[in-house]
């Protein structure tokens, strides 16, 4: 849609916002052997603060779509989409499983990728191969998802002043700048920007959505009770139990991302790491919370859309703010402005920790063992250009019957999960079962949703997939026989205690 | 040494919070008594949610230290000789 209160002056504003973040860039960047160390570019030097820790987690788990997508949803779901702030919040609830321990073996044996400790624990070629493959296809598939959100929304902003192809090919220009010239540093370093501007940017919005509806919550209500009471009753079973299975599924799916899992490495120390985890915990609230109480107000502003229309919710709604006042008009720019940069900070995270996982797992491992640090961050820059390119012309040509395929992503990233959240603890988990576990669950989630059916019950395909492929690993496990001296070996690795055992 | 995993209660009231943050015992379609404007359910299904951002909150702070106190005490040695 064409927002009515971009153009020039949006234009003005992305680019100021396009400069500061290169400038930024260069700053996190300057005068650290960034080139010569993978530590070091893709970790930070493993030496986030929690000042920057937090507001990485917090933007790099909060994209664009948090607004974009969730405020139409709870247009359509009405009250039931009340489930965004608890799905939010589960999250970390899955780090506290596997975080806690996880950091200290990661200090120790010095771990990269998620995939550093895969191989490390289960000593299996096929297991870490797989496991490579679902975690690159599903962060794949999201950071082309990011792409296409860039373009939508910069072309909408700039009132297609910058057209949608030269809006996402720009946005990549900048992003690529800043993360080569400051690794994870100016990734982390910029969310901290883009996570305050997007909260700057929901509150604003949501003070125009009051504004508009007079003031005031009370009738809203009741408005929505007399027009759509399906909207605001209690929801059927069916919808509880999906309630309960997005919990899961959002929970487990965003705290096994890799680049989730890079974040719990990258903290400078135990303190910084759960200091930042205590203050993620109550950003639900404050932001899914305040989009949802958006989307319902949409409701009563504009009722009686389609699903196609309501995904323009947040553009009409903009665009009738904007046009009350010019304070207002200004506060949408730097609200759309927030927009994208959520998008560019989700995009950014991802691309570094894909950008890792092939230089560091399939280069550093498989094709070139003996590489130098300094090589394989020169092989994951350009691994992240031709990725990035490759993505939009996937994004530009989709294929016609099988973009279903491009869809899927929580549903296989999902199902690495009993690999941290087993293998941290239990020594008789062994890689055959966990092999099977995570090539049946990705199958069953993956048929399910190429076959258009996305639940169960109620219940999301990936964790169907997921339910399945913790009891492979569990049956398995449990009849194959198992050597005391297995058990020693895994118990030295997954200790808390220092006992020499380096990758 | 404290580990959250090690705890079977925090899990407890991790599953129990995520269990009744959906309204499924309470009658499908009842939309009131209103509470300031809001129906009764929703706000209890907020109040939950709020309890499980407090309650994670809370045990992030408390009930993890595995190799924080050596790492502050490192910490603290570079600080002093630096």
């Amino acid at each position: 849609m064409e927002l009515q209160f971009g153009g020039t002056d949006a234009l003005i504003i992305l680019g100021a916002y396009a400069v500061l973040m290169i400038v930024i860039g260069w700053i996190a960047g300057r005068g650290k052997k960034l080139g010569k160390s993978v530590g070091e570019y893709y970790l930070a030097g493993r030496n986030l603060g929690f000042i920057t820790l937090f507001f990485t987690l917090y933007a790099t788990q909060y994209s664009g779509n948090t607004i974009v997508g969730y405020a139409p949803t709870a247009y359509r779901e009405g009250f039931s989409w009340l489930q965004s702030i608890p799905f939010m919040t589960a999250i970390i609830g899955v780090y506290l499983i596997f975080a806690p321990r996880l950091y200290v073996i990661a200090k120790r044996a010095k771990f990269i990728t998620p995939t550093d400790w895969i191989s490390y624990r289960f000593e299996s070629k096929r297991v870490t191969i797989v496991a490579i493959l679902l975690m690159l296809w599903g962060l794949g598939n999201y950071l082309l998802e990011q792409l296409v959100a860039i373009g939508h929304a910069v072309s909408g902003l700039t009132a297609g002043a910058i057209p949608y192809g030269y809006a996402v090919i720009g946005f990549i220009v900048v992003m690529l700048i800043y993360e080569w010239l400051g690794g994870m540093r100016a990734v982390a370093v910029t969310d901290v920007l883009q996570g305050i501007i997007l909260l700057i940017g929901i509150v604003v919005v949501l003070i125009g959505a009051l504004a508009l509806a007079g003031g005031s919550l009370s009738g809203v209500s009741e408005t929505i009770a007399s027009t759509e009471p399906q909207k605001i009753g209690v929801p059927d079973l069916q919808t509880n139990i999906n309630w309960i299975s997005m919990i899961l599924l959002a929970g487990i799916g965003a705290a096994v991302y890799p680049h989730a899992v890079q974040r719990i490495y990258s903290a400078r120390s135990e303190r910084t790491l759960k200091r930042s985890f205590a203050r993620m915990a109550w950003m639900p609230p404050i932001t899914t919370g305040l989009v949802f109480v958006v989307g319902i107000i949409c409701i009563v502003l504009y009722p009686g859309m389609d699903t196609g229309q309501s995904e323009q919710v947040i553009g009409i709604l903009a665009n009738d703010i904007a046009a009350m006042h010019p304070f207002y008009y200004w506060m949408m720019i730097i609200f759309f402005g927030g927009i994208v940069g959520a998008i560019v900070s989700t995009a950014d995270s991802v691309l570094l920790s894909f950008s890792s996982m092939v230089s560091h797992d399939i280069y550093g491992k498989y094709i070139n063992p003996n590489a130098t640090d300094e090589r394989k961050v020169k092989v994951g820059k350009f691994v992240g250009i031709i990725v990035v390119f490759l993505l939009l012309w996937i994004a530009w040509n989709p294929p016609g019957t099988l973009y279903q395929i491009f869809v899927l992503k929580f549903e296989l990233l999902i199902q690495v999960a009993p690999c941290f959240l087993l293998g941290l603890y239990w020594k008789r988990l062994r890689a055959t079962p966990v092999f099977w576990g995570m090539v049946i669950g990705a199958t069953i989630a993956g048929v399910m949703t190429l076959t258009g059916n996305n639940t169960l019950y109620g219940i999301h395909g990936g964790i169907v997939g997921l339910i399945a492929n913790f009891a492979v690993c569990v049956i398995g496990s449990l009849l194959m026989p198992v050597s005391e001296d297995y058990k020693k070996h895994i118990h030295s690795k997954t200790s808390l205690h220092d006992n020499g055992v380096q990758m | 040494m404290k580990e959250p995993i090690q705890k079977k209660w925090i899990w407890v009231g991790f599953v129990l919070l995520i269990l009744f943050n959906a309204p499924w015992y309470l009658p499908e379609g009842m939309i009131e008594p209103y509470i300031l404007g809001i129906p009764l359910w929703a706000l209890i299904s907020v109040g939950l949610s709020l309890i499980l951002c407090a309650y994670l909150s809370w045990l992030c702070m408390t009930q993890w230290n595995l190799i924080e106190d050596e790492e502050e005490e490192e910490f603290e040695k570079e600080r002093r000789q630096s």
